[in-house]
């Protein structure tokens, strides 16, 4: 399937052509918004805009725009995971589920695993892992996961993915088509950890799904988000800004067939706010973050982020 | 625009430089400590449980469950059991502020007071009495510390230790010798923390004679140093004199 797609490109050559004329305006097109997030955010008439990558656009319309994405590269998005980070991504979900420690549990009877909640977690990648820790290394078979994502087809290749493991058709692992930021279907109080990775970088209203996650969690229970952040290092910075920029959209015309949705990747990215911001966000909505907040993935290309929501609201 | 000069005519909020200061003053209030309120919960209430399951995860939810939390509450402590270690660090050396009656004794007619090295030593004697309780998973405690990771936390716990207790006992040094004392009580203590983790006598007999040898260790070296830099600076100097005489323009 990859190397089809990959093909794809060779296999018509004459629209190769008139797309190479383009390519080479759109490297530099992309350096150039690269240097420049900030636009003046265009006016609406109803007034509330978001970013969709360095686009102003209306509220309403993100996501839809943001579903096209995704239903875009539902496909290839893995393989183009692996390209992109350089296979580094599996490091990341790997060291972010093993932090969290899922199904750690003092109580000797096996009754009570945790519940667990993989928000935006379409293709399955980080609740497979969460349940294997849980299973393997904290002896919890009691511990159940709903995977949740807006976008069914995101779902569709998660539930495929999921017949190859042990977990398919077992009642730990549920889908739900929903929007993060508006779980009608879930109590309150009824999760033991919330994950997000790499999602909520696409999240209309960042701070509403925050405020939702609070809802849903037990007290005491935690909110996890892998996603990508900032480079301190501004000479690492600056090679990262070329990767992402310059390779990237490129890699995704090769292999994905598809530039423009991993162009919004990469600007989704550079929008999305740094470490300390968006601490201070997860802080607003109510949650208890450890340390300084953060831990960097890295040199902070991405970082995780965790909140406990308290017994006692201070 | 109107957000703008809002903002800088809004009157700033005095800092206090609280948490950058390195030194010690009456004037300013102490740093806080390295726990936020949520967390002193949990390992308050996880300490109970550290003679019976020593410095594990295990402990530090059993703690999380008597404090109301969950399992998953563990993850406010991203260094896992480490902070059970630091928590017992942090408390017992803020428990050495209560020892009113070696601090600030009350000295009958006649009486000399005990002099600054004599409370040193009965301060780090409690400090090693803290351990009592939890001696026998101690060596947990020391290999976590020894994790490369958490050497320098550790090392700054033991170097505040020292501080505090040379601090509660008044020595008000401001030459070199503050940092030769503070060096050689660090490993003291360390040292006699070491021993103690094998000690079965009763009332940790062994571990203080091994504190009182050490103590006399340092004075005797320290002594020592002092009188072979005098010997050393008393001969330079003739030297130089004898040079003089001899019409040396020095």
């Amino acid at each position: 399937m990859a190397t089809r797609s990959a093909l794809r490109p060779l296999l018509r050559p004459r629209k190769l052509q008139c797309l190479s004329a383009q390519t080479s305006r759109y490297f530099s097109h992309s350096i150039r918004r690269a240097e420049s997030p900030s636009q003046q955010p265009a006016t609406n008439n109803n007034g509330r805009t978001t970013h969709f990558g360095f686009e102003t656009i209306a509220e309403a319309e993100k996501e839809a725009k943001v579903a096209g994405v995704f239903d875009n590269v539902a496909a290839s998005y893995d393989t183009m995971n692996d390209f992109m980070s350089l296979g580094i991504h599996r490091l990341w979900k790997d060291h972010f589920v093993r932090s969290i420690n899922p199904g750690l549990s003092t109580t000797t009877s096996s009754s009570d695993g945790w519940t667990m909640l993989d928000i935006a977690g379409g293709t399955g990648d980080i609740a497979f892992r969460l349940l294997d820790h849980a299973t393997q290394i904290n002896n919890s078979p009691a511990s159940t996961i709903t995977v949740s994502d807006i976008n069914p087809h995101m779902l569709a290749e998660g539930k495929k993915r999921s017949l190859a493991t042990s977990y398919a058709n077992s009642p730990r692992l549920s889908w739900l088509v929903a929007n993060a930021e508006k779980l009608d279907t879930i109590p309150s109080n009824s999760i033991d950890l919330y994950t997000v990775a790499f999602g909520i970088r696409n999240f209309t209203n960042k701070d509403v799904a925050l405020r939702e996650a609070y809802r849903v969690l037990k007290p005491g229970g935690v909110f996890a988000c892998l996603e990508f952040s900032g480079v301190k290092n501004p000479l690492l910075d600056a090679i990262y800004k070329r990767w992402s920029f310059g390779a990237i959209p490129l890699l995704g015309q090769l292999v994905a067939g598809d530039r423009e949705s991993y162009q919004y990747l990469v600007e989704s990215i550079e929008q999305f706010p740094k470490q300390e911001q968006f601490r201070d966000m997860i802080k607003e909505a109510g949650f208890v973050v450890p340390g300084k907040g953060w831990e960097d993935l890295t040199f902070g290309v991405a970082a995780i982020h965790k909140g406990v929501k308290p017994v006692d609201k201070v | 625009m109107a957000t703008k000069t809002r903002i800088l005519l809004a009157p700033r909020k005095l800092r206090l430089p609280s948490s950058s200061r390195t030194y010690y003053s009456h004037n300013h209030p102490p740093p806080p400590g390295p726990f936020n309120p949520v967390e002193s919960t949990i390992l308050s209430a996880s300490a109970p449980h550290i003679p019976t399951h020593g410095f594990t995860l295990t402990t530090l939810s059993l703690g999380a469950k008597d404090a109301g939390y969950i399992d998953a509450s563990t993850n406010l402590f991203p260094r896992g059991a480490f902070a059970l270690v630091q928590w017992h660090l942090y408390t017992q050396r803020m428990a050495l502020q209560k020892q009113r009656g070696i601090i600030s004794p009350a000295v009958r007619e006649g009486e000399r007071a005990p002099g600054v090295g004599t409370k040193v030593k009965m301060l780090t004697w409690e400090r090693l009495m803290g351990n009592r309780d939890v001696v026998h998973r101690w060596q947990e405690a020391l290999a976590l510390m020894a994790l490369p990771s958490n050497i320098p936390p550790s090392l700054r716990e033991l170097g505040a230790l020292s501080d505090e207790i040379w601090y509660l006992s008044g020595d008000t040094s401001v030459d070199s010798s503050w940092y030769t004392k503070r060096a050689s009580l660090s490993s003291i203590y360390a040292a006699s923390e070491l021993f103690m983790t094998t000690d079965k006598t009763d009332g940790y007999k062994e571990t203080r004679a091994f504190m009182e040898r050490r103590f006399g260790d340092v004075q005797a070296v320290g002594g020592a140093v002092g009188s072979l830099g005098q010997w050393v600076g008393f001969n330079a100097r003739a030297g130089l004199n004898v040079l003089r005489s001899k019409g040396a323009r020095i």
